[in-house]
């Protein structure tokens, strides 16, 4: 294989990590961009992965040790390509970089942490919880490397945090900078995010207890707002009936037309984690169709067979709060009679928006009109992951492998 | 390594929680020719302290007592070692973030970790990589959609292709499809097939070599050196780097779906036949020859059911969408209606489903059809329909949805058959050739179902895993296969459709040339890609038990007639399993070995007295429960101080003299946390946890020998995620311990 | 299984559904959001996903027995939901249309209103023709004699002297007959095909009071999420603008022979009564119009040919009525009121007669179904 200009790759959750690694590992020299300031994307905000109950960060521990063995690949995080042209044979991109309050020195040993006492909602934990200005993004970060939310900190606050770094890792002076890169071919793996619940007044979002699929995960997670407990945002009691609300936004012209791909499967996952814990609790998934294609219909048989656990056929029309719980109408379509439920937690399985929607970026030079991007060869670009279409974690990874090819093989021709 | 270097950080809080002075001494004590203690090591500064303590000291190896090895691996990578030359010892994370400050415990606790430490760099040997000539052909097997997208893959990334395909046509199921799913925006209408474009490009591609009518005689060696013989026209011999296996999939037999009326009435038909009839551009019931008014599909015929196939075959339901569409257009007025289970139409494909309901006359209903009865007119039986709890609907053509079975042959079994076969001839006894020609008809199925021909003691082709498919059934990583360089891709690897089939192509693709490129390097791939110690086999105290060549994961070893392995260095992932495995302990890596564990477990200073003061050793899993436990530690937990945790990389690398070592050694008891075993396992070297969990089983009577409670032994399954819990674990078997009292062989 | 029924799916049928504005049946994935959301939907015999399903399938019985397409008020909630733009409420309306047609009696009638579109002019000119003709026949075409002796509220001459009253009970009376027979035996047809499969308690005059109340109050528009108030009153006003029309007539008849008075003056509260009601009318049908008119919004929904042409027909009734009165007083040759008089005879027999196949008829089918929930008990069921 020859070996070209680098790839640049955008975008760092599972596909763009995969991608990068797959290319380097064959020999090409790789840019991995990252908007936020770690590497890992959605999937780690994720407790499990379906349908093996597998914990996302034992994946991306060996994806970090493959990173840091590779000299090929370098690693840009908390930076957004703010411009690209193309070249002759390639691209020429500009990359903007978020201010590097905290720098490489930083050993992680979280002196500065109890030297700050501003609190902040936590990104990671979806804005569920709450941690210091200064803090160590989530328990394996990488890089392993605290954030500073600078503006959350008066002058005086961030003068003592600073002082209290005895490895000199704390900038305060930081500024923004730029940089200049060519490369030769592009992957596209800028992923996606959650449909936004208050979209769906109908639906109960908003309300205290209704929560979205990804919240479930934060909740399920040791590492989450709960500790891994699942209780009832209202009260923080565990709750005795959770109603997951299949296709919430998903196969609707009203919001997304397309389907999400991975909803069916997450909320058959989740009913596990719900049942594991609370083996009382009854849990009921309203859906349209149950979409587990392939070998994940063993899921769905497994799932199905849970005692306490009912699959129902049925659009949930309305979800209203009544005197501490939930009341839901809906029609049970195989008993063809209109139900009124009730529900201590619902849970909404909302779908995937790609990033890229309302928040154009360079170099997506083809999309379609649901804002996923498209390959496009002849300017050297390829698609990985959600970014492209719907789909879940195994498909990204596969899809990436295939990406880094064509990505190499674009670098090759020179576009 | 000789001259080995202590350097003792006292940074990130570690200095002021234990006496590093007693530390360092300790160190020399046990060997190191020199200490340094520093206030940050991973410093400009600090890392410059080490080289020069290196240069004048004239040190070949360091003990870097410092954090976990999973920080600052950049910045200690800098220092030049290999892996054998370095220890990371986390005092940081194991000890002092862990453990009170100022405690005796947490000082003993440092004092045996860096003990461990020299033990481990003094038994480590420089290794010395492969650089071995490997071809950059790539074999492609199988010339359907994900054959000829890997072909082309391949080619784009600069490498030669030979393609072989048993039949005499490139383009497999697809290139006798009207059209294909939709690939393009918006998405809600077929896609041109895009078969004889991709085979014009193949055909017409210089570096690719396309030998049609061709099978695989025999494949042997290993990735980057395979010598691939084939039968058919072309019989030739070729040597290749790597292989990608895209044998494709087999419609379901239709003729075991009597219940559907398939043969009862011609006027039933599959959807491949269907698919032949829109070719044609006329559709017509067999019976009468006349185009039919009403068409109804019956899904999952033969998919996601007991008695035929378990799994969704994944590409049914958007196929009847597009033959909907098809059959539309040859007629307009054509009624279609279509019973399915659940419409699985994911991702863009909704736009599919969209667009073809907004074809007047789709008629569609969930149901389960239960028979379709065949006097004249096929009328079908639903139950559970949405049109009630029983329907029977009369149509003129019933099409059936079959599903897909992978073109794939189990390599394991196909192995026990011809091992059976022989044993059936030549057994040494009756009651064993009896038993063998029993097998011999249990295994007939798999009589000739070879595909690959691998030349591997494991077997002629990929493993296995549900339903026969060759996939490693990974989320995380969905190429690595159980041989290395040999990449399945496509509906061999799972139920899937034509533009997935392709992406897989293009993925395997990459695996292959990624791994050619490993392999020039001597470098291990997944998932301990671009380690490049090999193992050595002593093989002189080989007693040809056959348990390394028997269990190692990824066939990497052969054998001769004698049974003794021989090693394929280059198949090896350097899981150590058969480390585990040998009885005689002649399998050693240079930087991780049987008796460097047993120097570190030797290292563990005992106390005579049991006074509250028992030792406990935790064999972690170096993937996931080590950083289980770290990720315990950063978060402020702490745990029994007499626990000695030693990172390995796999269960399955345990050999059982550790245990007997540590034992006799007066260890009140030994705890071995690794990756969950079964069907879902989570074990990145696939039977690691099983094999340990197998042979642990098998010293039980060993201990009770030796007059010891098979409770001083645990295993445990912990994942990754479980930071929560892995110090109650071990702070469980301290007590359980406690309960049982001292270990009897103390100070003996 | 041989017990079971086969379906045959109709394709005839199926084209004549979406003519009256059922196409899109064949869009529906039956997720059930329409009837999820449905507020009027009984527990037991929930709509409108089923009613769609068996319009996509063609199985024309089962929406013809069915309550369901009269029980919903096509507040379009349904088709504000939907996630497939199939637009249930117009569809149940279109199912409505359908059974009016496909349950009339003579079936070439329902044929014919149904297709407004085509045949209104034949609708509206034949009777108007009739009035002409019959005139022509009996008492000849003539216009009124100017009385100048009459008192100005009297206005200048009596139009019983362009067509004399006995015509006008004659024509009715037999047109009322006409209507009462045909009505009878489509609603006894229906009330059988709903009857059929399910089991009924209680007396048909039980439950038909409390449904008269309901209608009378209009409690189940109220509560439609969506939709009102802009229909539910201007169905409100034109029930009763139409039950206020009825009204006066009826007095008139009884003034003129219990007591001879003819005509009334204009300031009579009788008078008065008919005026209000035809303020109501044009007041309930312009609202309910006007609520048609926004393009595309759906809740709104599709208004189809028919539709349109009962609305015009009873705006016709009410205008031609206030002008052919006011021309009493107005300086102009009476043989212009004359008329006029004559016209707006012709549109009141038009919608006489269409009232069995025309919107008119859910009069009776809504109330049916009505009083069919209450006794086969299908809110709770």
């Amino acid at each position: 294989m020859k070996v070209t200009r680098p790839l640049l790759v955008v975008g760092a959750g599972i596909a763009g990590v995969t991608a990068a690694l797959e290319a380097a590992e064959a020999g090409a020299e790789v840019i991995l961009v990252e908007r936020e300031p770690t590497i890992g994307g959605r999937v780690l905000r994720s407790h499990s992965y379906f349908p093996k109950m597998c914990p996302p960060t034992c994946g991306m521990e060996i994806n970090i040790r493959r990173l840091e063995s590779n000299l090929r690949i370098r690693v840009v995080a908390a930076a957004q390509v703010a411009a690209a042209e193309p070249t002759a044979d390639g691209w020429k991109v500009t990359l903007a970089i978020a201010p590097a309050f905290v720098n490489g020195r930083c050993t992680a040993c979280g002196d500065c942490e109890q030297a700050c006492t501003t609190e902040v909602a936590d990104p990671f934990n979806l804005g569920m919880s709450t941690v210091k200005a200064i803090r160590l993004p989530h328990l394996h970060a990488w890089p392993r490397r605290y954030v500073f939310d600078r503006t959350a900190c008066s002058e005086d606050e961030a003068r003592a945090i600073a002082a209290s770094c005895r490895y000199d890792a704390i900038d305060l002076a930081a500024t923004p900078t730029t940089e200049t890169l060519e490369v030769g071919a592009v992957v596209l793996a800028t992923g996606w995010r959650p449909y936004p619940s208050d979209r769906l007044p109908e639906l109960g979002g908003g309300l205290p207890d209704v929560i979205a699929n990804v919240e479930m995960e934060r909740l399920a997670s040791p590492s989450g707002p709960t500790r891994g407990a699942i209780l009832r945002p209202s009260d923080g009691r565990p709750p005795a009936r959770v109603a997951f609300i299949q296709c919430a936004g998903s196969r609707d012209v009203n919001h997304l037309p397309y389907c999400s791909s991975v909803c069916c499967l997450a909320s058959l996952k989740q009913a596990t984690y719900v049942k594991e814990q609370l083996p009382e609790a009854e849990v009921t998934i309203y859906y349209i169709d149950r979409r587990t294609p392939g070998r994940n219909e063993d899921l769905l048989r497994k799932v199905a067979a849970l005692q306490g656990v009912r699959l129902v056929k049925g659009k949930v029309g309305r979800v209203e709060p009544s005197a501490g719980l939930l009341r839901l109408r809906v029609e049970d379509v195989e008993a063809e009679r209109i139900v009124e439920a009730e529900a201590d937690l619902v849970v909404l399985a909302t779908g995937m928006v790609p990033s890229a929607v309302g928040d154009p970026m360079p170099l997506f030079t083809r999309t379609d009109e649901d804002g996923f991007a498209l390959d496009d060869p002849a300017a050297g670009i390829t698609v990985a992951g959600v970014a492209r279409r719907p789909e879940d974690v195994a498909s990204s990874v596969r899809d990436a492998t295939g990406a880094a090819a064509r990505a190499i093989a674009a670098a090759a021709r020179g576009r | 390594m000789d001259r080995i270097g202590a350097v003792l950080c006292s940074g990130c809080g570690i200095g002021d929680a234990v006496d590093l002075d007693a530390v360092a001494k300790a160190a020399a004590g046990s060997g190191a020719a020199a200490t340094l203690i520093h206030g940050c090591c991973c410093s400009a500064d600090g890392l410059q302290a080490i080289r020069d303590a290196v240069t004048e000291r004239g040190l070949d190896g360091v003990v870097v007592a410092a954090c976990s090895e999973r920080a600052k691996r950049a910045e200690f990578a800098s220092l030049g070692f290999d892996a054998a030359g370095m220890a990371r010892v986390a005092l940081r994370e194991h000890c002092t973030w862990s453990h009170p400050a100022g405690d005796d415990d947490t000082r003993l606790l440092a004092e045996d970790l860096v003990r461990m430490g020299v033990a481990r760099v003094k038994n480590g040997s420089p290794i010395r990589p492969l650089s071995p000539e490997v071809s950059d052909t790539v074999l492609v097997v199988g010339a359907g959609r994900a054959g000829l997208e890997a072909a082309k893959t391949v080619a784009g990334m600069g490498h030669p292709v030979v393609m072989v395909e048993r039949s005499g046509l490139l383009g497999g199921h697809l290139a006798s499809q009207k059209s294909v799913l939709p690939e393009e925006p918006p998405y809600d209408r077929p896609h041109d097939n895009p078969m004889p474009g991709l085979i014009a490009d193949i055909t017409s591609c210089s570096g690719i070599t396309v030998l049609t009518g061709t099978t695989i005689d025999a494949i042997a060696g290993q990735p980057g050196q395979f010598r691939v013989r084939l039968s058919g026209p072309s019989g030739r011999e070729l040597a290749v780097g790597a292989i990608v296996q895209a044998t494709g999939a087999r419609p379901y037999d239709a003729r075991k779906l009597h219940h559907l009326g398939y043969g009862a009435s011609p006027d039933v038909v599959t959807s491949h036949e269907l698919e032949a009839m829109l070719v044609a551009g006329q559709v017509v019931c067999p019976s009468t020859g006349a185009p039919p008014q009403r068409v109804l599909f019956v899904q999952c015929a033969g998919s996601r059911d007991d008695n035929h196939l378990r799994y969704c075959s994944s590409d049914c339901c958007t196929a009847t969408l597009r033959q909907a569409y098809e059959l539309r257009t040859i007629d307009a007025a054509v009624e279609i209606a279509v019973v399915y289970r659940d419409l699985r139409a994911p991702g863009h494909m909704e736009h599919l489903f969209n667009g073809v309901q907004r074809m007047a006359g789709m008629m569609m209903t969930r149901g389960d059809v239960e028979a379709v009865a065949v006097v004249g007119k096929p009328s079908v039986q639903i139950a559970n329909s949405l049109l009630g709890e029983r329907a029977v609907v009369d149509t003129d053509l019933v099409v059936l949805a079959v599903g897909m079975v992978p073109n794939a042959a189990d390599g394991e079994l196909v192995r026990k058959l011809h091992d059976a076969r022989r044993d059936a001839e030549h057994g040494e006894s009756a009651p064993v050739r009896a038993d063998a020609a029993r097998l011999v008809g249990e295994l007939a199925a798999h009589d000739g179902t070879e595909i690959l021909q691998l030349g591997y003691r494991q077997g002629p082709d990929l493993p296995v895993l549900a339903y026969g498919y060759p996939d490693s059934h990974f989320i995380c990583f969905p190429y690595e296969t159980r041989r290395t360089g040999i990449h399945a891709a496509g509906t061999t690897r799972a139920p899937m459709d034509s533009a997935q089939a392709a992406e897989d192509g293009a993925g395997a693709a990459m695996k292959a040339v990624q791994c050619i490129a490993m392999a020039r390097r001597g470098e291990a791939v997944h998932p301990r890609a671009g380690d490049r110690a090999v193992p050595d086999f002593y093989l002189q105290r080989c007693t040809q038990c056959k348990r390394c060549t028997e269990e190692c994961p990824f066939g990497t070893l052969d054998e001769d007639a004698k049974g003794t392995p021989e090693l394929k260095e280059l198949r090896c992932r350097r899981c150590g399993l058969c480390m585990g495995s040998c009885p005689e302990r002649i399998i050693n890596f240079p930087d991780y070995s049987v008796p460097m564990v047993a120097d570190m477990i030797k290292a563990i200073e005992v106390p005579e007295d049991f006074e509250g003061k028992p030792r406990i050793l935790a064999l972690m899993c170096e993937n996931d429960a080590v950083p289980a436990l770290e990720a315990a530690a950063a978060n402020g937990a702490s745990w029994n101080p007499w626990v000695r945790v030693i990172p390995i990389r796999c269960l399955g690398s345990v050999n059982i003299v550790w245990i007997a070592e540590a034992l006799s050694r007066g260890v009140d008891g030994v705890i071995l946390i690794g990756c969950a075993r079964g069907d879902d396992y989570q074990c990145h070297f696939i039977r690691g946890s099983e094999l340990a969990n197998t042979r642990l089983g098998n010293v039980g009577e060993t201990l009770q020998r030796l007059a010891l409670e098979p409770e001083r032994i645990k295993v445990v399954e912990l994942s990754h995620a479980e930071f929560d819990r892995v110090p109650r674990l071990l702070d469980d078997f301290a007590s359980s311990l406690a309960a049982l009292g001292p270990n009897p062989m103390k100070g003996l | 299984m041989a017990s079971t029924p086969a379906i045959h799916p109709s394709a005839d049928f199926l084209k004549a559904f979406a003519r009256q504005g059922g196409g899109a049946a064949a869009r529906c994935y039956q997720c059930a959001a329409c009837s999820s959301v449905c507020e009027l939907a009984p527990a037991g015999a929930p709509f409108p996903r089923r009613q769609v399903l068996w319009a996509q399938w063609g199985l024309i019985e089962r929406l013809l027995a069915d309550p369901g397409p009269w029980l919903c008020h096509q507040c379009n909630d349904c088709s504000l939901r939907c996630p497939r733009d199939v637009a249930p409420g117009d569809l149940m309306a279109a199912v409505r249309a359908t059974v009016v047609e496909r349950l009339a009696v003579p079936a070439f009638l329902g044929g014919l209103v149904g297709n407004a579109r085509r045949t209104w002019a034949l609708l509206v000119l034949l009777p108007i023709a009739f009035w002409l003709a019959l005139l022509a026949a009996t008492t000849g075409l003539v216009a009124p004699e100017i009385h100048a002796d009459m008192a100005p509220l009297e206005g200048r001459f009596h139009y019983e002297e362009v067509v004399p009253h006995f015509l006008i009970y004659i024509v009715f009376t037999a047109a009322t007959l006409w209507v009462l027979i045909a009505v009878w035996s489509s609603g006894r047809r229906f009330w059988r095909m709903l009857g059929a499969g399910a089991r009924r308690e209680g007396s048909f005059f039980g439950s038909l009071i409390p449904v008269v109340i309901e209608i009378a109050t209009h409690r189940r528009f109220a509560r439609c999420e969506r939709g009102v108030p802009k229909r539910r009153w201007g169905h409100f006003l034109l029930m009763w603008g139409f039950v206020g029309a009825a009204l006066t007539s009826a007095i008139l008849v009884v003034y003129m022979y219990g007591f001879g008075r003819y005509p009334l003056p204009l300031d009579h509260w009788v008078k008065w009564l008919g005026n209000l009601s035809a303020v109501i009318l044009v007041a309930g049908g312009t609202l309910l119009y006007a609520n048609r008119l926004v393009p595309g919004d759906r809740l709104a929904g599709a208004t189809s040919a028919a539709d349109r042409f009962f609305l015009f027909t009873v705006l016709g009734v009410i205008a031609t009525g206030v002008i052919t009165e006011l021309l009493r007083f107005v300086a102009v040759p009476p043989a212009a009121a004359a008329l006029a008089y004559v016209l707006h005879l012709g549109i009141v027999l038009t919608l006489f007669l269409i009232f069995p196949y025309s919107k008119f008829a859910h009069l009776v089918y809504r109330t049916l179904a009505m009083v069919h929930e209450r006794m086969a008990r299908l809110t709770t069921a």
